[in-house]
């Protein structure tokens, strides 16, 4: 029988998910539209520098928060923590190496930014909801 | 030897880049197989996985598994690239996964351990659940700590020359 109640974790990521990616994407339509411009951004443009790596790195904060309020045991506390944070890490930097780039006058990509920050903030936001699952999974169990 | 020839000589012996991007998305699809797994079926699941800790076949399947996907995932990024397989990325893949599925191996022992200790009625399903978690962490691990070691070497390699 599915354990849908294991669900509500992906309300509480859309949270994080509505007004970092849906929220700019609307604004910037309304303002658009506002000053009469032919603007028409889609997300692969408004986040083409790796700003979605920055949403990689919230989401892991707020997951090692969790974890560390769980009762798991130190020794998985600190193997989810360090493995959230290389992932939400490693998203944030795809944002900071584009910047540099930019910044410094060097040749950057978008499409290989956004493909980047996309992929990695994908990654974190996969292993956000299976860390989430767990802690649900086990605070039943601790509840008992 | 002509212009287009030595170009394609130099396109053939180029050793493939890997980017961490290329292995997020295979892991991420991981990720989510697993958490699909623990929503469908709850019980006989995590039931499967710790039976087969129990009976010791875990880590060499974990180990198996990992090594497999490494490679796959390797091999996928070098035909994208069309470029040829580098030998310290060939050893780090071949080694890391082993590595880090048997160090998280101890690590869950001593988790289990610690538990075992504790005063608590509900010590086997809390067993269960460390176990579960560790099963994941130690997968998602063991693919992605070898691409991660490999693209710092990569940039490290870069700076340097």
């Amino acid at each position: 029988m599915p354990d849908w109640t294991s669900l509500k974790w992906l309300g509480w990521i859309s949270l994080y998910v509505i007004p970092v990616v849906f929220l700019p994407w609307a604004i910037s339509r309304a303002w658009a539209h506002q000053h009469g411009s032919d603007l028409r951004p889609r997300p692969k443009l408004l986040f083409q520098r790796g700003e979605l790596g920055l949403l990689g790195l919230v989401l892991a904060s707020s997951v090692i928060w969790n974890l560390l309020q769980s009762q798991f045991m130190p020794h998985t506390i600190a193997l989810g923590s360090v493995l959230m944070a290389l992932g939400g890490i490693m998203a944030a930097s795809v944002w900071v190496e584009t910047y540099c780039r930019e910044s410094g006058m060097k040749s950057w990509h978008p499409k290989r930014a956004w493909r980047d920050s996309r992929n990695l903030a994908l990654l974190v936001f996969s292993m956000a909801a299976v860390m989430e699952i767990l802690l649900d999974r086990f605070a039943k169990v601790a509840s008992r | 030897m002509s212009a287009p020839a030595v170009a394609r000589a130099t396109v053939h012996e180029r050793i493939v880049v890997v980017r961490l991007a290329d292995a997020a998305e295979a892991i991420a699809f991981l990720s989510l197989v697993f958490g699909l797994l623990l929503v469908l079926l709850p019980v006989s699941f995590p039931k499967m996985i710790v039976n087969s800790w129990e009976r010791g076949q875990l880590m060499p399947v974990m180990m198996g598994l990992a090594l497999l996907l490494d490679t796959c995932l390797y091999v996928r990024i070098a035909i994208m690239r069309s470029a040829k397989p580098g030998l310290v990325a060939a050893a780090c893949l071949g080694s890391l996964p082993l590595l880090v599925v048997g160090g998280l191996s101890l690590l869950l022992q001593s988790a289990v351990s610690h538990t075992l200790a504790l005063d608590m009625s509900n010590l086997q399903l809390r067993v269960g659940e460390e176990i579960l978690a560790h099963t994941y962490l130690g997968l998602i691990s063991a693919v992605f700590l070898p691409f991660l070691v490999i693209r710092l070497l990569q940039q490290f390699k870069a700076t340097n020359s």
